[in-house]
């Protein structure tokens, strides 16, 4: 591997959840990078699963070919655009983060309560970027929102590269144009909201100096292994933080119909002694059909602000 | 269906009972989910899935699984030919006492659309032909949507998948019709056949009911709609299934050795009511309408209902 001490080079990680946007972003960030005359390199990585569950994706960019491939360990960016994956242990959001790295969590809690929580190292920026996101383009899909926040925070992505670089890609994905000019204007807020970073944080590092080996923890066979034979031992890996909407049923009200327990595609809502239907917060992902289907409108739904 | 003689009647009916557990890893809001767990409901504990590659090969990710039964993964052409081998094992094992027969399994082979329309016809052929008592679940989301949403052959005329983009030279999208896949097994004559919808689930339920009292094959297409490849808001998924019942573009019927009925009658609503809840239709209203590519797919919904309400 090339030694890149010398050249610029930047590493940005975006953890989300699949739907989010944060392939999007990342293609955003090297499309502006890209327009500002810099090396880039952009991919997401998926796991078998899908919309919802945890994904991750990169961005590199440098004044020089880029000749370093594979997973990003430690980012000189790294973007948690859920925050219900901070105490996610498989999603490891924190994996490589040193002093050097700005550290942006999506949420509407101050940065220094993320630390407080976490004790992380490195700079770190709070912005409740769905907020924006939902107020300006209407739906909490955060690609061009995040991406701003990283152009931003580079310090060597202009306002306009960024506005070009999000029209193209939201373009490509075949996106009206009042959407794409909504995310435009959205990613703009973002792209103001964030104060220029601190220049320090440019000094890059040599990935060979760590060790990159992950060490996996021992574990006991005997504790995997009932899991694996139980019934329906899926509820145990708790999807209810997928959720960005919380139903929340208004018994008063509720009639009894059973409409939300039948049309419930993952099992999460059960009738309990008294006929009342009761939502499984631990895994219900938020779909919403409930919402949607109740034939006497007495499920609302709250947005989901305090996952962790 | 005669409401009067069947077992389900109303919502209250349906068993509380979950065979899918929450959890699993597919997408917020899956109208395919929906439609399997309320079958799960009627066939009960007692069952073996037999599922081929596709969406629902994630509902079991080890060390994980949401089923309260048993599961086994075969290649996408294959499901039906390993549902035989396990159907020979149990009567083997119950033929030899090794197995009481009360505790015996229902063979259920669980495919989307493209097993079913594409990679594994072949071998869903035979096995209707060997007359092999199982069940088969086409969960039909109309694309290959595990992988990204590529066009399918029950993909729908005039809609946008990945690898039928619309475009100068077809603006339609998708230039094929939907494989009529019913028709294709109903010409084996199995004992029973029928299309269910998530958003019916009376009628679903009435069907797996009724079916449980044939031997042989019994199959089944769900129609399945699905929010990341059709393009909607996952709270949906309800909604459109039942717009495509109404509209008359999605049948629910069923046939017993061959014979057809029609188990709801809808009202037809304008199938555009249905075309605009789904992004992958967009194109056929924006930037310019395409008003010859819709009033084919009018037509062709017609022309379908046309020869089943006069005779």
């Amino acid at each position: 591997m090339k030694n890149s001490t010398n050249e610029m080079i930047k590493r940005v990680r975006f953890h989300g959840r699949g739907g989010q946007g944060m392939k999007t972003a990342s293609r955003i960030v090297g499309t502006a990078s890209f327009l500002e005359g810099f090396f880039v390199q952009d991919c997401p990585l998926y796991g078998a699963e899908r919309r919802g569950a945890p994904m991750v994706a990169f961005t590199r960019l440098s004044k020089e070919p880029i000749l370093e491939r594979g997973l990003i360990v430690s980012p000189d960016i790294n973007i948690i655009a859920d925050e219900t994956l901070l105490g996610d242990k498989n999603a490891n959001v924190f994996q490589g983060i040193w002093e050097g790295t700005v550290t942006i969590v999506n949420t509407h809690y101050p940065a220094s309560h993320v630390r407080n929580v976490h004790g992380i190292v490195g700079e770190i920026v709070t912005l409740d970027v769905t907020e924006i996101a939902l107020n300006v383009i209407g739906e909490s899909v955060l690609s061009s929102t995040a991406a701003a926040v990283v152009c931003k925070l580079t310090g060597v992505i202009s306002e306009s590269s960024l506005e070009k670089a999000v029209t193209r890609e939201l373009s490509s994905i075949n996106l009206k144009k009042e959407t794409i000019q909504k995310n435009v204007q959205a990613a703009l807020i973002c792209f103001d909201r964030i104060p220029e970073a601190h220049p320090h944080y440019f000094e890059p590092i040599k990935e060979d100096k760590k060790d990159e080996i992950v060490k996996l923890e021992y574990a006991d066979a005997c504790l995997g292994s009932p899991s694996v034979y139980a019934k329906g031992s899926t509820k145990l890996k708790k999807t209810g933080n997928w959720r960005l909407f919380r139903p929340v049923i208004d018994h008063e009200k509720c009639s009894r119909c059973y409409t939300c327990f039948v049309y419930c595609p993952h099992s999460c809502i059960s009738i309990d002694g008294d006929g009342y239907p009761q939502i499984d917060y631990d895994n219900c992902k938020g779909c919403l059909t409930c919402f949607y289907e109740c034939p006497k409108k007495v499920i609302s739904k709250d947005r989901e602000v305090k996952a962790w | 269906m005669s409401m009067k003689n069947a077992a389900y009647k109303k919502f209250k009916d349906i068993s509380r009972e979950e065979h899918i557990s929450p959890g699993t890893a597919l997408c917020t809001g899956c109208g395919g989910l929906l439609a399997l767990r309320l079958a799960y409901k009627v066939l009960g504990e007692n069952v073996v899935i037999v599922n081929a590659a596709g969406c629902f090969t994630l509902l079991s990710v080890y060390p994980y699984s949401p089923f309260s039964s048993s599961w086994m993964y075969t290649a996408m052409a294959c499901a039906p030919a390993g549902a035989q081998g396990i159907r020979d094992a149990l009567d083997i094992l119950i033929k030899k006492g090794k197995l009481k027969s009360e505790e015996n399994l229902k063979v259920v082979v669980l495919t989307g659309d493209g097993a079913a329309n594409d990679i594994g016809l072949q071998s869903t052929s035979a096995a209707i032909y060997r007359g092999l008592d199982f069940y088969y679940f086409c969960y039909d989301n109309e694309a290959y949507s595990n992988t990204g949403f590529q066009m399918s052959s029950a993909t729908p005329y005039g809609s946008r998948t990945a690898t039928s983009l619309p475009g100068e030279i077809n603006p339609q999208g998708t230039v094929q019709r939907k494989k009529d896949l019913f028709e294709i097994w109903r010409a084996h004559k199995p004992p029973y056949l029928a299309t269910v919808s998530p958003s019916h689930p009376v009628d679903l339920s009435n069907k797996f009911e009724k079916a449980s009292k044939f031997e042989g094959p019994k199959l089944f297409i769900a129609l399945s709609p699905c929010p990341p490849g059709w393009s909607f808001d996952a709270s949906n998924s309800v909604n459109i299934a039942r717009l495509a019942v109404q509209t008359g573009i999605w049948p629910l019927k069923e046939a017993v050795y061959g014979e057809v009925k029609h188990t709801v009658i809808p009202k037809f609503k304008p199938v555009e009511e249905y075309l605009r809840t789904q992004n992958r239709y967009d194109h056929l209203f924006n930037p310019v309408k395409q008003v010859d590519v819709i009033d084919n797919i009018k037509k062709d919904v017609e022309q379908y209902w046309e020869r089943y309400l006069d005779s």
